[in-house]
């Protein structure tokens, strides 16, 4: 296949033939118990059957054509908008052959003849020029290209419509981590991960809770509760983490005042931010998952509001929130507005030392 | 002696079902008829050990009637192998030999000449099986091994040694795995006398077909032996062990950095080679080409004991192609190899608080802003200012976990050098401390030649070398430390 082959104007020809290709679902779909919607989740690469051959020298020449776009790159993105440099790009590169060829990447290194020797992909050669194209030009984020992101120990299928979970969130499964360790109350009880998108937090909270712990994962989102659903079944927590769609609270009314621990990383970017976010950011994840209202903060304000009813006495909770901004002024608000009905209500940092999450407990 | 030479037999019969024919124990049992007296103190028959001959001395001992009782004998306590080494005290004083009083070190001090294998020659066999026994005694510090297990046995004797499990764990495994080895060696030297033994009695007994046999067994364990002195060669407390492989670009720019990725290449593709697995851990770039430094990680068993050969400063001479004038240059990249001493057995104990975790280069606000697929995590050792970086993984969680297992290996190792009281100065990456120990220089202008200065040993091909063709090297330096040690054993 010749570089040139592939052109802007091709891609339209192209993107029918990309679509046919990924209608893959689940073989273990049907198990779910009753999925709530009837969208049906897309499979990442790297769980797709390698149905697709190529010889080793046209991956090859793939490769270099998609080493020399991520090169041209420079540091254009990231000037712009704080988008990836080539360095991480090569690096996604990286990933995106682990992804996509069977034999890994050591096949690539073979020293035999590489226009004899023929690997398996998980993707035709055709996508793959495809979704490198769409990764340079359009700036379209490289976990729906693999359609999975790589969280704490986790692998989670993620695609258009679902928040790809950030780096920063995995620490809300650290602080709950630590705060079962030592309280067995809270670690067999019930907990809710509140707009959970991908199931991320979910997911991470099921793994750790004690052997009778329970944990709801809710989204406004159908998209986002099927792919939930579908994530919470690849770790066969299906009777650990149930997922519900409605708006923050309302999925958990029969359960007021019973749970030990909720946490949520609603949207909290300013409505005025949005316009300029990463590329990545801003033109490919919903807005459903980012637009927080005029200062950022309706969501989490709700979420204040309604959690001390929800909570049993010494129940924990965690938001992330924007930054220090956001974290202050939500500390100051349980204090005063909601006079001790919380207590040890505490900023944390992540790793970047920016002042992101609030915790607490409910008051007993 | 008596005794154990007829268990020999017995057991040499056991592993050999070839002899186990009628005629062999006709013969056999017709040597021993003249025999009369039974002895039941076998300690005592140990110590009689003073070259009295089963074939000289028939007379000696005992009927027919205890081959039976013999047989009835649990074989684990008296048989030759594992009597020696339930009592290694005592055989640490009594040299085992062959009926006619030849040991070991008798057969090294003949000088028998050594000729090929199959040259049916049986002496040229034990001369050569001798050999390598010394051999790996030596690799094995021998002397120095004995009085170990000795003293670890009077720990693990003491009352007390349970109060603290883990220590008491460490102590226990370690004489489990010290006294395998001595037994390993005490077994073939056994095994060599009763070869040899074999021999003497089927040529007195005109058996050639027993003599074949045992021939035979002795060619085979001249080349099983021979394996095991390469074993030896990686016999050090962690040689088993997986490890890290740091490269550090030395001053020269680009030049430098170049040939900091080229030792880095040459390692992957051995470590490739070996069957190791490789992961890159943590990669700094140049900003033209090459890296300014860099962490893989090698898995597999003994990737440590063979890659500590390569700890120190390489040296390149070339051309340089970053040199718009093409001229000579020299640059170094200074390797650190750390082993990986895996859970439970670290050295060193990290507090939490202790620690300070970064995003390494974040900028921005993060959070739903950003979608990056950069995670690199940058862990701070505050009180010793160690730093430990990893961004090769795909999520945050597992750079976090990589890069604390290389905070751990540096501060095991920095432990064990600071208890070995060699050196506690720290730097921030090992390998910046290697810059001074000049281990090899690889010369691609304007003759081509790698060349080992610790022990001399050179090849021509350089690229052979690059392509990480280099177990002759890391083998001629485990011998040469080994063996030239001039103490013997
Ligand atoms: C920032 S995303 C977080 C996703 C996921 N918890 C994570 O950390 O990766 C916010 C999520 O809240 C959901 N959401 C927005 N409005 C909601 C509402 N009114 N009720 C429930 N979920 C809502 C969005 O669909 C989105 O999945």
């Amino acid at each position: 296949m010749k570089v040139s082959f592939i052109r802007p104007s091709l891609s339209s020809i192209f993107k029918p033939i990309l679509f046919q290709t990924l209608p893959n679902r689940p073989v273990n779909f049907s198990k779910i118990s009753s999925p709530p919607t009837s969208l049906k989740p897309q499979t990442p690469l790297f769980l797709k059957p390698a149905n697709y051959r190529a010889t080793l020298s046209d991956l090859k020449k793939w490769q270099l054509w998609a080493k020399n776009l991520a090169t041209s790159v420079g540091t254009k993105f990231l000037d712009s908008d704080n988008g990836p440099d080539s360095a991480l790009l090569l690096r996604e590169l990286g990933w995106l052959i682990q992804d996509a060829v069977l034999e890994g990447p050591t096949s690539l290194s073979s020293e035999n003849n590489p226009s004899e020797v023929v690997v398996s992909l998980r993707a035709c050669l055709v996508d793959l020029y495809l979704l490198w194209k769409q990764r340079i030009e359009e700036r379209r984020p490289f976990q729906y290209l693999v359609g999975c992101e790589h969280w704490r120990d986790l692998v989670l299928s993620v695609e258009e419509g679902i928040l790809i979970p950030r780096p920063e969130t995995e620490l809300i499964v650290d602080f709950v981590s630590d705060v079962v360790k030592e309280n067995e109350v809270l670690r067999e009880g019930l907990w809710a991960d509140l707009g959970t998108g991908s199931g991320a937090i979910a997911i991470g909270i099921g793994r750790i809770l004690g052997s009778c712990g329970r944990a709801i994962a809710t989204d406004l989102s159908p998209i986002a509760v099927s792919v939930a659903s579908y994530n919470v079944q690849r770790y066969s927590l299906q009777d650990k983490v149930q997922v519900k769609q409605g708006s923050w609270f309302e999925p958990l009314k029969e359960d007021e005042g019973k749970f030990a621990g909720i946490v949520s990383n609603p949207p909290y970017i300013p409505s005025e931010d949005i316009g300029g976010l990463q590329a990545e950011v801003g033109k490919h994840e919903p807005k459903l998952a980012l637009d927080g209202g005029a200062t950022g903060m309706n969501d989490l304000l709700h979420l204040c509001n309604g959690i001390a009813s929800m909570l049993r006495p010494g129940g924990f909770f965690a938001f992330e929130t924007n930054g220090e901004k956001q974290s202050k002024f939500l500390v100051d608000y349980m204090e005063n507005e909601s006079k001790g009905s919380f207590f040890d209500v505490k900023v944390a940092s992540d790793f970047a030392g920016i002042k992101r999450f609030v915790t607490g407990y409910r008051a007993t | 002696m008596m005794i154990s030479l007829l268990l020999k037999k017995s057991s040499f019969l056991q592993r050999n079902p070839l002899f186990s024919k009628p005629q062999f124990c006709f013969s056999l049992l017709s040597s021993l008829t003249q025999s009369h007296k039974f002895s039941t103190s076998i300690q005592n028959d140990s110590n009689l050990n003073s070259g009295i001959s089963f074939l000289d001395k028939k007379n000696n001992w005992f009927s027919l009637f205890s081959l039976k009782r013999l047989e009835k004998i649990p074989s684990g306590i008296f048989c030759g192998v594992n009597f020696y080494s339930s009592q290694s005290h005592a055989a640490a004083a009594v040299e085992p030999s062959t009926s006619d009083g030849l040991t070991v070190e008798g057969i090294l001090a003949n000088n028998w000449t050594i000729l090929d294998e199959d040259e049916s020659d049986w002496k040229s066999h034990a001369s050569s099986i001798a050999q390598s026994i010394h051999l790996i005694k030596k690799r094995l510090k021998w002397k120095k091994l004995l009085v170990r297990v000795k003293m670890l046995s009077v720990q693990l004797d003491k009352p007390d040694l349970w109060d603290d499990p883990v220590q008491a764990g460490k102590i226990s495994r370690e004489h489990g795995i010290l006294t395998g080895k001595m037994n390993e060696v005490k077994k073939f030297e056994q095994e060599l006398l009763e070869h040899i033994d074999m021999i003497k009695l089927s040529r007195e007994e005109n058996d050639t077909e027993l003599e074949l046999e045992a021939v035979k067994a002795l060619i085979q364990m001249r080349r099983s032996v021979k394996e095991k002195e390469l074993e030896a060669l990686l016999a050090g407390e962690h040689d088993s062990c997986s490890c890290f492989i740091e490269v550090q670009a030395g001053a020269g720019g680009t030049e430098s950095m170049d040939w900091a990725s080229m030792v880095m290449q040459m390692y992957k593709k051995w470590a490739q080679r070996r069957g190791y697995g490789v992961a890159v851990v943590d990669e700094m770039p140049g900003e033209i080409a090459g890296i300014k430094r860099a962490t893989i990680r090698v898995d597999g068993e003994y990737a440590f004991g063979y890659a500590k050969a390569e700890d120190g400063a390489h040296r390149l001479v070339r051309c340089s192609p970053f040199d718009s004038a093409n001229r000579r240059h020299t640059s170094f990249s200074a390797v650190a190899v750390i082993p990986i001493l895996g859970e439970g057995f670290s050295r060193y104990q990290i507090k939490e608080s202790d620690l300070r975790i970064e995003r390494f280069r974040s900028g921005g606000s993060g959070g739903q802003h950003a979608n990056t697929t950069d995670s690199a995590v940058r862990i701070t050792h505050i009180p010793t200012g160690i730093t430990a970086t990893c961004q090769n993984e795909r999520s945050q969680h597992s750079n976090k976990a990589s890069a604390m297992a290389v905070l751990q290996s540096r501060l095991d190792k920095l432990e064990m050098a600071r208890q070995a009281q060699m050196n506690a100065q720290h730097t921030q990456s090992l390998a910046e401390n290697s810059f001074g120990n000049q281990i090899r220089s690889y010369v691609l202008h304007p003759y081509r030649m790698v060349k080992d200065h610790r022990t001399d040993y050179e090849v021509s091909d350089a690229d052979s070398v690059l392509e990480g063709n280099i177990d002759d090297f890391i083998l001629s330096y485990l011998s040469a430390s080994l063996d030239n040690d001039e103490d013997e054993l």
